[in-house]
């Protein structure tokens, strides 16, 4: 059965670290790591489908993954002082996996959160709640960090293969209208020479406290057209 | 408009409301300072007119524990001394203006026009109740984070930061806020209600506004 809202499209497409003269930072791990990441997908679009026959309603809007890039790979690790190996990679730097759920209300971010902290063999590791402690730029998302180490044994690896001690995925989850927010100032991040950054960074957390302000009233006004 | 009048010398207090009522105010009179500090508590005025010298408490007294819980009513003090000192420390006890006695009764009409025409510019632009701040000139509510809020969510959050623990009907609010619009009812409060309580949330303040749908509604601490 094929569910369109399935998409996987990455979302930190940047490739141009990948040099084929080089060893990948993953070795032969990046398949592994993109069926790990097919695996946390498959499970979110199936408690996703159960909701949808039970309340007529999707917790998410739409859903998006990443393996991080080589090059950001690369730079997260001699950022934190790390050496540019395999493990590190895996075990000391937790979002090799990202997978973003993408929901209409906050309240489904919630409802989201609750079902993955039940996944069988993931155990959330850390968690930041950054809606409610927005960054000061005006950011918001909750960020799920999760040990998914046992999911490994759900996969036929590679004979041979390098195995980590420990496999970590990140979760982020957030709003139509965090995420479009969120698009914007990576815009504005990785763009040189943008007139009157200040300028630009004042009026971005401006429409940060905005957007919140229209997702917390949409969300009140499903909560009153539904009566609770 | 509502006037608080406390004034001891119930001659003058009797001919003190006449006036007001006479002038188009809705007047809340009482004879002692301890008094017209319960009424300030419990209600939301444009001015209040009070006597100096009362007995059970003093208007200096009275003045002061107002203004200690944040209420910026305008105050127009009545005085018979004649001594500067005695403005002086009316003056800055908090009150707006003064009037020593004998007064004419135009002069004393006259001032509490021009108090209440006033009003706007003794308002803080910024309010703070506990942990939460609204900003008046950003439209902001903030906390832990900030929030943006719509022109009558502001001005539906400021009455009810300004008088914290201050009980308001559904209609009195819609007498307040909505004053210019005749289809507003309690459906219209209780939508607002919902959105402020919801946002109080989001930037996780200690506050909330208690009451139902169609009732009587208070911003209070969450922590009583």
């Amino acid at each position: 059965m094929s569910d369109r809202s399935f998409t996987t499209k990455e979302f930190e497409i940047n490739e141009s670290g990948n040099n084929p003269a080089i060893p990948s930072i993953y070795g032969d791990f990046q398949p592994v790591l993109e069926d790990v990441a097919a695996l946390l997908l498959g499970r979110i679009v199936s408690y996703s489908r159960d909701s949808k026959k039970e309340q007529n309603s999707k917790p998410y809007e739409h859903l998006s993954y990443r393996i991080k890039s080589e090059e950001s790979m690369r730079a997260k690790c001699a950022k934190l002082g790390l050496d540019a190996t395999t493990a590190n990679a895996l075990s000391s730097i937790r979002d090799a996996i990202g997978v973003r759920v993408v929901c209409l209300f906050i309240d489904d971010i919630y409802e989201n959160i609750e079902q993955i902290r039940h996944f069988k063999g993931c155990k959330v590791v850390d968690e930041k709640d950054y809606i409610l402690q927005s960054k000061p730029n005006g950011y918001r998302s909750y960020h799920l960090i999760l040990n998914v180490t046992e999911l490994l044994n759900e996969l036929v690896l590679p004979e041979g293969s390098f195995r980590p001690e420990c496999l970590y995925a990140e979760i982020q989850l957030r709003t139509i209208a965090m995420d479009t927010w969120a698009a914007l100032e990576h815009e504005m991040k990785y763009k040189k020479d943008i007139p009157h950054p200040e300028l630009i960074s004042q009026e971005l957390k401006r429409c940060a406290d905005e957007l919140a302000s229209c997702d917390v009233s949409m969300q009140t006004l499903r909560d009153l057209i539904r009566g609770s | 408009m509502k006037v608080l009048l406390a004034e001891d010398e119930k001659d003058l207090n009797d001919v003190l409301s006449a006036m007001l009522t006479h002038s188009g105010y809705e007047v809340d009179s009482v004879l002692n300072g301890a008094e017209a500090v319960e009424h300030a508590k419990n209600n939301v005025y444009d001015a209040i007119v009070m006597d100096i010298m009362m007995p059970v408490m003093d208007g200096i007294t009275a003045l002061k524990e107002i203004r200690s819980r944040m209420n910026m009513t305008p105050v127009l003090l009545l005085t018979a001394k004649t001594e500067v000192s005695d403005r002086i420390t009316g003056l800055d006890a908090g009150a707006d203006d003064y009037l020593t006695k004998p007064f004419a009764m135009g002069e004393l009409l006259a001032r509490v026009r021009a108090l209440t025409r006033r009003h706007n510019t003794y308002t803080p632009r910024i309010l703070t109740v506990e942990n939460v701040t609204l900003n008046l000139e950003n439209a902001e509510l903030s906390c832990l984070n900030s929030i943006s809020l719509a022109t009558k969510e502001i001005h539906l959050m400021e009455l009810l930061m300004s008088n914290p623990e201050v009980i308001f009907s559904s209609e009195e609010i819609v007498n307040r806020i909505w004053q210019d619009d005749e289809d507003a009812d309690s459906e219209l409060v209780w939508m607002y209600i919902s959105f402020l309580r919801n946002k109080l949330k989001a930037v996780g303040s200690s506050l909330q506004i208690t009451g139902e749908r169609g009732g009587s509604f208070c911003l209070t601490s969450i922590n009583i």
